[in-house]
């Protein structure tokens, strides 16, 4: 899509040349490569397409702010871009953006739809909290994934056990996701029957569920304590429930059924990789050096003073748990307890990782360069097989490579595929389906590619300066009815429909009720990150389990009075009753980032309409195509509705109100807000007849802006 | 399939059609189909599923055991239909049923409510990596759309999720019966005119951007916006509207969410709405069941009596396919609080329409309503019964995510008596 610019800014921001400087990079790491090695590839395969130009400054501006930190650019930062210099800036904004706080949100949304994790499910907030702050601490990709793979605890205190809580436990399940997930292999077919397509067979399956085999989940009777744990015997089984000499089964050993690579062009990478680890080491040796250890004692008095400090601090506390528990507790051996990590479980997590195993590499790299490039070099993501190949293996292996050597860093990846030209190329527009598809294929060109459901909603709220107020003051005040959550009165039960008049409230026109409830689809709980890992973190993972083993030695007597007390804080709660009220409130709507919503958000919610999926199915990605709700909810929700909206105190107020009006510059600044790019000298006359048209300046701003993010342009992206 | 029995059943003579290409020789499956005479061919066009959450007691609703200690406090009283007795919390619902069919002996797997649910409402049982779809998608995806309306509409409650088979198959969702969806009017403020030239502009806006080439991805999104226009500005949508039905009606349905529910839903399909599902919930009776259901029986009667009786006389009750359905039953035994436990082994379902011949009671549980005594019907089998009914062919593949081929309807048998 070339634009032609004839303003000011547009001069600024006119097209750049591409640079592969060498002086941006702070890591020896730096990917520079990638577009050599694909171009040599794209020879040595015949291809003599012309590629698609680098697209324009603007384009790869709204591009590298969508894909680093959810949203499209502001005004404000648009100019920063400007004043940058035209041949290292993008370098330059990609280096900021990696370090702009809402890179971590961003990128955990990556994380949370890969692993499945949902914060509603058992440990899934905390798995999901812990994820962000590994992003945002640049925890090295294949510690991240080792963790999942062989962490045992409790739910919460021990983030990383979201991940196998979230199948369960079950082994079966587990075989199917971790080999899917972590190296895009689908062996859950196997799980049934010998691959039909490939050669992994049934006994492959089974032997790599028995690395779960003695994992099992555990929520206790009364608390609803929810942990993992290892037991002695495993349940996975050979032969097969169901076949024919399945009469004796046997506990099936553990074997992975990946090759491991042995010398090739990866063991440079591999020794790159050991320097980087050896020097990281060294430097970690240093800072332990700074600080004492702690010792178990500490750790165990430590832990005795934050449970006493826990129970005091709940009122009327019918037992003191934690005496009793703690006089058990001598009894037991810190760290053999019950959620003693898993051996099996830490051997395949090694096994996984192993910078020899091409699959781990491949697997993320070719990921992360789908989500950014828009079509995976493998694809789809997790169908790495034999029948599949990799459309430019070379390409996909320089990255794996990388990637590794790299020390397994995100950002550097990251970093690597959108300095490229690759990433930065142009659509094929103007071309046929064959052409443009023939291009997309060789990655001459860039597939167009929707905002995911996320970024779309933020970028909205961008867009129409919602982060904040906009309205002074009582300028929007409304009466309304408002739902309230009061304590039901003891009552003689009443049947569910008679409660729901009651929630109704009997002088309640229909409409009102609609108004109090009618645009739920669009706010979301919202989840503080910090704040999950600090409640989980009052205890330590060590002394959570410590807390679970205690508990496992409380006597039944001690366990009914704990359930006793829970149910008795329950009988105080939760028993309400919604009851309606009229009242006159200030209607000056601000929203947050969906990025920290709970996430899946609930099934008919913005970002579930727009493609989240549930994050339940293996295999399942974010469904980008069209509905009609989505039509529904842009043209008519209440986001758009708000972000189109002008308020006094938001920039192009005084472009429309007042002595500095300047139609022309508003119509510029709308554009630029909206759609990262300045109109054509068309688009400003024809702005200005919708603005005229609508015979109140503020109206038609709010007609124009209304056409800007609901037009196709504003969701998929340049 | 049974290929040495003497006489081939019809269920593996389409089964064998469909896997030699849907054609047995030479007559396509409709063509077969047709070929049975019309008391077989499939007659239902649309259904209405009244989803009871929470495990609905069988012997309080549609298999009394008068006489046995397990009957508890309600009797069974007398319906249109000699010999067939149900409980006395449908006093109306009993004038009709020579319209309704009884189920008595589907046999569940499942004791806890998410699993139980799932398989009632899919027909599969849970598994930890793949999501099936509920009954209604399955429809919607089968059946072709007619109208301007969303073919499958979730009122008072979610709707199982359409999974693999896409987004199109999603449940359309209606909070309170009668409540207008503030997403199919122009915002607030926004008045009819001022909102119709926005839209004139955006498909215009869009066309530009489109350009000359013809991209998939912006065609379907221009589709998508069309079809939101189109819903918005049908004349159809007053079908979600309730305020003009005469209060007459109202009062005769109960004027309840329920009773809303129901007369929504039978607008609903006469508009061509082919899957409404009717959620209502309260049925975890663990205490004062009596009580609980006497109380679900006063809102549910008038409502399911009157839609029964109203369908039946406009007509559309023979390609409308009525179900009342529940995750599973409740203990016969009574427990101290007087109230009735989770209870897969043995439980009811009630059908009406839809090409089912009314009057019927299939199967049935033993004296106290322990245990199918005879004719047990697998939960599949109702999904492959629906389907019978609505001519799908339950036995076809669609593929996941992960590339398996899934049946609609995890196998089951028809239950052909119902269609006799």
């Amino acid at each position: 899509m070339t634009r032609s610019f004839s303003t000011p800014l547009a001069a600024m921001i006119s097209v750049a040349i591409l640079c592969t400087s060498t002086n941006i990079s702070a890591a020896d790491s730096a990917i520079t490569g990638l577009s050599d090695v694909l171009a040599k590839e794209n020879a040595s395969n015949g291809v003599s397409l012309t590629p698609m130009p680098v697209a324009d400054a603007a384009t790869f501006l709204r591009r590298a702010y969508v894909d680093l930190v959810g949203r499209i650019p502001t005004e404000v930062e648009i100019r920063q871009f400007a004043e940058l210099p035209q041949q290292t800036r993008r370098e330059q904004l990609i280096d900021q953006l990696l370090q702009h706080e809402r890179f971590a949100d961003t990128w955990t949304a990556f994380y949370a739809d890969m692993l499945r994790l949902r914060s509603n499910a058992d440990g899934g907030a905390a798995a999901i909290a812990f994820v962000h702050k590994a992003v945002q601490d640049g925890t090295p990709y294949d510690k991240l994934a080792k963790g999942f793979i062989s962490a045992n605890g409790k739910a919460g205190a021990t983030p990383e056990v979201g991940f196998i809580l979230g199948d369960n436990a079950d082994p079966m399940a587990l075989a199917g996701a971790t080999s899917q997930v972590f190296l895009g292999v689908r062996v859950a077919c196997a799980q049934c029957h010998d691959h039909p397509f490939d050669s992994w067979t049934q006994h492959d399956f089974y032997g790599l569920a028995a690395y779960f085999g003695k994992t099992r989940r555990i929520e206790t009777q009364f608390t609803n304590t929810v942990y993992t744990t290892e037991v002695k015997e495993s349940t996975v089984l050979w032969p097969p429930e169901g076949q024919e000499d399945a009469s004796d089964r046997k506990p099936m050993a553990p074997r992975f059924p990946f090759i491991l690579a042995k010398s090739d062009n990866s063991s440079q990478a591999i020794s790159r990789l050991e320097k980087l680890r050896t020097a990281y080491a060294v430097a970690a040796e240093g800072e332990r050096a700074k600080k004492p250890e702690t010792s178990v004692d500490d750790l165990l008095s430590d832990l005795d003073g934050k449970v006493d400090k826990a129970a005091r601090g709940k009122k009327r506390n019918t037992l003191d748990v934690a005496a009793e528990a703690k006089r058990d507790a001598r009894n037991l051996r810190i760290g053999s307890g019950i959620a003693s990590e898993s051996e099996l479980r830490a051997e395949l997590a090694e096994l996984i990782t192993d910078p020899k195993n091409r699959y781990f590499s491949r697997c993320f790299a070719n990921r992360v360069w789908a989500h950014l490039v828009g079509r995976g070099i493998v694809e789809p993501i997790d169908d790495f097989s034999d029948s599949n190949p990799p459309s430019h293996p070379q390409t996909l292996d320089y990255l794996a490579d990388e990637f590794v050597a790299s020390g397994y860093d995100l950002k550097t990846l990251i970093r690597g595929i959108m300095i490229s030209e690759p990433y930065q190329r142009s659509h094929a527009s103007g071309t046929n389906a064959i052409e443009q598809a023939a291009l997309e294929d060789a990655f001459l060109a860039t597939p167009m590619r929707r905002m995911l459901s996320e970024v779309i909603f933020d970028s909205v709220i961008t867009a129409g300066h919602l982060f904040e107020v906009k309205h002074p003051a009582g300028q929007n005040l409304k009466t309304v009815w408002q739902q309230n959550r009061v304590n039901k009165t003891p009552q003689k039960s009443e049947s569910a429909d008679d409660q729901q008049m009651a929630a109704s409230g009997a002088a309640m026109q229909p409409k009102t009720r609609m108004v109090a409830s009618s645009y739920n689809l669009e706010s979301a709980i919202e989840l503080d990150f910090d704040a999950i890992l600090k409640k989980n973190s009052e205890l330590s993972p060590q002394e959570a389990n410590v807390a679970i083993d205690r508990m496992a030695v409380m006597s039944k007597e001690e366990l009914e009075a704990v359930r006793m007390q829970q149910q008795e804080r329950q009988r105080t709660n939760t028993e309400y009753i919604d009851r309606f009220v009229k009242a006159t409130v200030d209607d000056n709507p601000t929203f947050t980032s969906s990025f920290r919503m709970a996430s899946p958000a609930a099934p008919e919610h913005f970002l579930r309409v727009f493609g989240q999926t549930d994050r339940t199915q293996l295999g399942e990605h974010r469904d980008q195509s069209p509905s009609m709700r989505q039509a529904l909810m842009m043209l008519n929700g209440r986001l758009t509705h708000e972000a189109s909206r002008v308020g006094n105190l938001e920039p192009v107020h005084a472009l429309l109100i007042g002595e500095h009006a300047d139609l022309s510059q508003a119509i510029q600044l709308a554009y630029r807000e909206i759609l990262t790019r300045q109109p054509t000298v068309d688009e400003i006359t024809e702005a200005k007849t919708i603005i005229a048209d609508a015979g109140k300046p503020l109206e038609g701003m709010a007609d124009l802006r209304w056409l800007l993010l609901n037009c196709d342009e504003f969701r998929f992206l340049p | 399939m049974h290929c040495n029995e003497y006489k081939l059943s019809r269920r593996s003579m389409l089964g064998a059609t469909a896997a030699a290409g849907a054609t047995f020789m030479g007559f396509s499956v409709q063509q077969l189909l047709a070929l049975e005479g019309t008391s077989h061919a499939p007659k239902a066009e649309n259904v209405i599923l009244f989803w009871n959450g929470g495990g609905m007691s069988h012997i309080d609703t549609w298999d009394p055991k008068p006489g046995r200690p397990t009957q508890g406090e309600f009797e069974a009283i007398k319906t249109s239909v000699p010999d067939m007795q149900i409980s006395e919390i449908w006093p109306e619902l009993s004038k009709q049923m020579h319209h309704c069919s009884l189920i008595r002996s589907i046999a569940g797997t499942q004791g806890a409510h998410g699993r139980a649910t799932y398989n009632l409402q899919t027909s599969y049982n849970q598994s930890a990596n793949l999501i099936h779809p509920g009954f209604g998608s399955v429809v919607v995806h089968e059946k072709q759309k007619v109208g301007d309306l969303p073919a499958y509409v979730s009122i008072s409650g979610r709707a199982p999720r359409a999974s693999y088979l896409g987004q199109t198959c999603e449940a359309y969702f209606v909070g309170n019966p009668g409540e207008k969806d503030p997403y199919l009017s122009f915002p607030e403020g926004i008045q009819q005119e001022r909102g119709n030239a926005r839209l004139e502009r955006l498909a215009k806006f869009n066309n530009r951007f489109a350009g000359s080439n013809r991209n998939a991805a912006l065609e379907a999104t221009q589709t998508s916006i069309e079809e939101a226009v189109r819903l918005m500005r049908s004349p159809a949508l007053k079908a979600f509207e309730l305020d003009k039905v005469p209060t007459a009606t109202l009062n005769r349905y109960g004027d309840t969410a329920f009773g809303r529910g129901a007369l929504l839903a039978k607008q609903l399909v006469e508009t061509g709405v082919r899957f409404v599902q009717v959620n209502r919930g309260g049925f975890d009776t663990h205490t004062e069941n009596f009580t609980a259901m006497r109380n679900h029986g006063e809102i549910m009667d008038p409502a399911l009596a009157s839609l029964i009786e109203d369908l039946a006389e406009s007509g559309m009750l023979e390609k409308t396919l009525v179900v009342m359905l529940s995750e599973f039953g409740r203990t016969p035994k009574i427990n101290m609080n007087a109230g009735r436990d989770h209870y897969p082994s043995v439980f009811s379902c009630f059908m009406a329409g839809g090409g089912t011949k009314g009057g019927q009671v299939i199967g049935s549980s033993d004296e106290n309503g322990e245990q199918p005594q005879d004719r047990p019907v697998q939960v599949p089998d109702l999904h492959a019964t629906f389907c019978h009914a609505l001519g799908i062919d339950s036995a076809k593949e669609v593929i996941t995510p992960l590339a398996r081929p899934m049946k609609l309807v995890d196998g089951g048998e028809v239950v052909t008596e119902l269609f006799v």
